[in-house]
């Protein structure tokens, strides 16, 4: 199974449940940024008290196999449920539960709709501006990478800085901002 | 031919000649076409994944090749993931 295989499987499976959800991780940056590989169909989903992740898991479990053991990940200490696609290659499926972190509410509110060709859908992906704050958030070294490129492809004067500095200063993150634009060589 | 290793500046100059290329042909690319790389360049990293564990297995048998590659990413996710998650959320967090 092709990762846009598994990606359309997925997204139909989230729709149906009418649960709100966003496409995020590689894919996202890949969309504003340097297309990169990725192993991974990472979705941040708004679940509710009444309606979890549960039965969208049980609808996928022909296609993926979900750890039973909810993770949290020790920077934004928000839950999450991973999966490995059943098939070959080994892709793995990330369902990050929508929590009450501000910077993270503030995404998914301001979250954009776009029509993907290679899908053949329309999916949700969060702004630009919102996918280098949370990969500046994140560190990693192919997060800041992936800042950087999105920083360097959109522009500075296309993003709105003041929004990304904004939310950079809460997190303490500017320094990390500062160093991703400052990688950046003159480009014209 | 120089070796641009020897001199930082011209080094620094090669780098930022490669990263200007990137970045120009990124932007050049509609939103559509940059997610369309990004599957495209996934699935061709799976199938070079898949050709390296073969040819180090030396084997023929796609299926070996697959649950090396599949060996190699729980690897990685070990590495990568390092610290990174938790299976409890500490108390007052």
């Amino acid at each position: 199974m092709t990762l846009q295989e598994l990606a359309i499987r997925v997204l139909e499976t989230v729709e149906s449940s009418n649960l709100g959800f966003m496409v995020v991780g590689a894919i996202a940056a890949g969309a504003y940024g340097v297309p990169r590989s990725t192993k991974d169909v990472d979705l941040l989903v708004g679940v509710t008290s009444e309606h979890d992740l549960s039965e969208v898991m049980a609808q996928l479990a022909e296609f993926v196999q979900f750890d039973p053991q909810v993770v949290f990940d020790t920077i934004t200490w928000g839950r999450r449920h991973v999966g490995v696609s059943r098939s070959n290659p080994p892709f793995k499926v990330e369902f990050s539960e929508l929590f009450d972190d501000e910077f993270v509410q503030e995404e998914f509110r301001r979250r954009q709709r776009f029509f993907v060709p290679v899908l053949s859908r329309e999916t949700w992906l969060p702004t630009p501006e919102d996918v280098i704050v949370q990969k500046l958030r994140w560190g990693r070294s192919k997060d800041l990478d992936d800042a950087r490129d999105i920083l360097a492809v959109q522009g500075t004067d296309s993003l709105d800085m003041a929004y990304i500095e904004k939310w950079c200063e809460r997190h303490s993150t500017l320094e990390r901002l500062k160093n991703a634009l400052a990688e950046i060589p003159p480009l014209d | 031919m120089a070796n641009p290793h020897d001199d930082p500046a011209a080094l620094k100059a090669l780098q930022d000649d490669i990263y200007r290329e990137k970045i120009l042909r990124a932007r050049s690319m509609t939103t559509e076409q940059r997610l369309a790389d990004v599957f495209e360049l996934s699935n061709h990293q799976f199938g070079m994944m898949l050709g390296g564990a073969m040819h180090r297995l030396n084997t023929r048998d796609e299926a070996q090749g697959w649950l090396e590659v599949a060996r190699w990413m729980r690897r990685l996710d070990r590495v990568r993931e390092h610290r990174l998650y938790a299976v409890e959320k500490p108390v007052g967090v």
